[in-house]
């Protein structure tokens, strides 16, 4: 990728930079790698790396923080041995797909759909702008859609906002604020903020006809909005359904300024003055965490982890976290195994460098006794493809969270057509249909009598995976979150042309 | 059967979801915002969500059936919501009030009901529409059959669902083409009477395509 410093301080990189081959490319957690190991913007290393640990809390699932440390270690039956080889250095980045790779999994009719959208808005173009430019769930997301909108002649750049330490660590206390954590707003704190976001404001250039302001970091470049005629929209990726009251207070004005807001669930909006529409996350169907494997590499991967597919293989993949409840999972497993054979794998990352995922690791490690049949594997960041092929194996997959995001580990899952068993938390429910994509449960029992039941029904247990496919086939990939962006994009424009109209 | 005057223009709907300002956190509070969300809504949580979910074969009917059993727990109001098909309504008003209907009988049945606070709430979205073109805008029955085949599932509920509230009459654009057009009465009713909440959208293609197939040879 070619960066190039705008006045010094701003990375700015369009679509067609994005193309070359050392470019970020986004695979799962793998991009966060990908990014690192190639030649990244030209930001200090430390201040690109915070700001992708505080980014990746974003999207959870799509892309874990952890650096890669490259010291996972692999857990059977309470015995830690090493991971294979191949696990341990990451991959070279992979292409990044092109519209029409998308053909033979939406349909040549969705792609004529969105040729049809893009149409109209030949000519007029959009801007992203966010606060990092590597890992995280955003910059993942938009290194996919940037391409893609260019691709349909919607030419798409995208910005990245700069800023010292003092401003990221204000930020970080934000994001955890409208998290709900209680927060001291001082008045220091609010001036770093402005400041920053007029630093920011003075250097980018606002020429486009839509421009996309990403979570709260850089809200304050709305007060460019009366220089330009162009459609302001803020995409809120975090839940707001809880928020600091100060915090919010402090930028519901700047909010309250733009056009439209976009919220990945009905539950995380705000009430609001302007118009608030629901884009729910989604996952590359191209990417190595989710595209179509050779049977033999999965099984050849599965040979690696000693994961016996002859038996049944029950899989939670994720952080280990308390909120993603392993120890849970383990209880549950222990609970379904006095009546059904299976194997439970339990693979993530985040123990290596977080003392509170060692913390949890050994937690389950003790729950989880000696029992050869629980495969625990604490993987790098970068083992997208590994964590597909595991995914792939497995005869069911449970994500028994306590608290979610929207839970995009569940969007793989049912992507890849597994039963799946969630926790009825968070976005988890508007992918879990329970009983017809998947089964929603709420305590250890619930999830043991789950798998009990899926592991004996397997009629039921088909059913609701293809159904759990089509649903994330219809809702939660790229493509549609393309069509979304031109959808908005048009009725937006649709909406300001009939404002000039009314105009005397 | 005749040449047909005019082609058949196959068009598309999508949808952008806007999230509404109301909420429901019991029947009670679901009752009363039935009466007063905009017809969006209305459309959102019953023909939209049937195209959303076109996938289901059984189960789903429409929002306000799937938020009665799975947040309320209320399975006889839930098979009573579940029970109206969206294609005896020609606009949305009838629609709503039917709905309003069967949640108030319940709640004057069911008294306690009302106030019982849902496992979650629901909330009230609309969709943004956008209708778009497709290529195909055929003159012939058999370019009709080949543009039903090709076109996005959300073209065919464009045409066979969401028709009876731009036609505002009992049936479909196919249906209205083939026995205007093309004077296939009999064929027409039968693709009329096609079954939309025991079959995929894409069942339902097939079953069009199948009854003009056999009317062709």
């Amino acid at each position: 990728m070619k960066f190039t410093t705008e006045k010094s301080t701003t990375e700015k990189y369009s679509s067609e930079e994005q193309r070359s081959s050392a470019s970020p490319q986004t695979a799962g957690s793998q991009s966060e790698i990908d990014a690192r190991v190639s030649a990244g913007p030209e930001t200090a290393a430390a201040e690109t790396a915070e700001r992708e640990v505080r980014d990746a809390e974003v999207s959870e699932g799509a892309a874990r923080p952890a650096p890669p440390t490259g010291s996972g270690s692999d857990t059977s039956g309470g015995q830690s041995r090493r991971l294979p080889a191949s696990v341990l250095t990451p991959p070279p980045p992979a292409p990044s797909p092109h519209l029409d790779d998308y053909e033979k999994i939406i349909g040549q009719a969705q792609l004529d759909d969105l040729r049809f959208l893009a149409r109209d808005l030949k000519g007029k173009s959009i801007k992203m702008v966010n606060s990092t430019a590597v890992g995280g769930g955003v910059a993942e997301m938009l290194n996919r859609l940037v391409p893609l909108l260019s691709e349909l002649e919607v030419p798409t750049h995208w910005d990245v906002i700069t800023g010292g330490n003092d401003f990221f660590e204000v930020t970080k206390a934000f994001h955890n604020a409208l998290h709900g954590t209680r927060y001291e707003l001082t008045k220091a704190a609010q001036e770093i903020f402005l400041m920053y976001n007029e630093q920011n404001r003075e250097r980018l250039q606002f020429a486009e006809d839509l421009i996309v302001i990403h979570d709260p970091q850089p809200v304050g470049l709305i007060r460019s909005h009366d220089r330009t005629p162009a459609n302001w929209v803020w995409r809120c990726h975090i839940d707001l359904s809880n928020p600091d009251e100060q915090v919010w207070e402090f930028l519901r004005p700047f909010v309250e300024q733009f056009d439209a807001a976009i919220f990945s669930s009905q539950s995380f909006a705000r009430q609001l003055p302007i118009p608030q529409y629901l884009f729910y996350p989604c996952i590359d169907p191209l990417s190595e965490k989710n595209k179509d494997l050779p049977d033999a590499v999965v099984q050849r991967i599965c040979d690696d982890f000693g994961i016996d597919r002859s038996r049944p293989i029950v899989t939670q993949v994720s952080r280990f976290d308390r909120l993603k409840d392993p120890v849970g999972v383990v209880q549950a497993y222990k609970l379904a195994k006095k009546y059904v054979d299976c194997q439970l794998v339990l693979a993530g990352g985040g123990a290596s460098d977080d003392p509170e995922g060692a913390a949890v690791l050994q937690e389950v490690k003790d729950v989880a006794g000696n029992d050869p049949d629980i495969i625990i594997l604490d993987l790098p960041p970068w083992c997208a493809l590994e964590i597909n092929a595991i995914q792939r194996a497995s005869t069911i997959v449970v994500q028994k969270s306590l608290k979610e995001g929207f839970g995009l580990t569940v969007t793989e899952a049912l992507w890849k057509g597994k039963p799946t068993i969630a926790g009825a938390v968070g976005g988890i429910p508007n992918q879990v249909i329970h009983k017809l994509t998947g089964v929603l449960v709420h305590s250890v029992e619930g999830c043991a009598f789950q798998i009990r039941y899926l592991l004996t029904h397997p009629d039921f247990a088909k059913r609701i995976g293809t159904a759990g496919r089509e649903h994330v086939k219809e809702n939660f990939l790229m493509t549609t979150n393309v069509k979304r962006w031109l959808l908005l994009f048009r009725i937006l424009e649709r909406a300001k042309s009939r404002r000039g109209a009314r105009r005397p | 059967m005749r040449k047909p005057n005019k082609p058949f223009y196959f068009n598309t709907s999508e949808h952008l979801l806007r999230i509404g300002r109301q909420k429901a956190t019991n029947l009670a509070e679901l009752w009363q915002a039935l009466q007063t969300c905009p017809d969006d809504s209305i459309f959102q949580h019953t023909f939209r969500t049937l195209q959303e979910h076109h996938f289901i074969r059984q189960g789903f009917s429409n929002d306000f059936a799937h938020w009665a059993i799975s947040a309320c727990n209320e399975p006889v109001l839930a098979e009573q919501l579940a029970s109206v098909d969206v294609r005896e309504y020609t606009d949305i008003e009838g629609l709503r009030r039917r709905m309003v209907g069967i949640v108030d009988e319940f709640l004057q049945q069911h008294p306690r009901s009302g106030d019982k606070t849902a496992h979650e709430p629901f909330f009230f979205c609309a969709s943004d529409l956008v209708v778009l073109p497709t290529p195909f805008a055929p003159d012939t029955v058999s370019g009709f059959l080949e543009g039903l085949r090709k076109v996005s599932v959300h073209s065919i509920h464009h045409h066979f669902i969401e028709a009876r509230l731009r036609l505002h009459s009992m049936t479909n654009d196919f249906s209205q083409w083939l026995e205007e057009e093309v004077g296939l009465e009999r064929p027409a009713q039968s693709i009329e009477r096609i079954d939309i909440y025991t079959n995929t959208m894409e069942g339902v293609r097939q079953q069009i395509a199948n009854i003009v197939e056999q009317n062709l040879n």
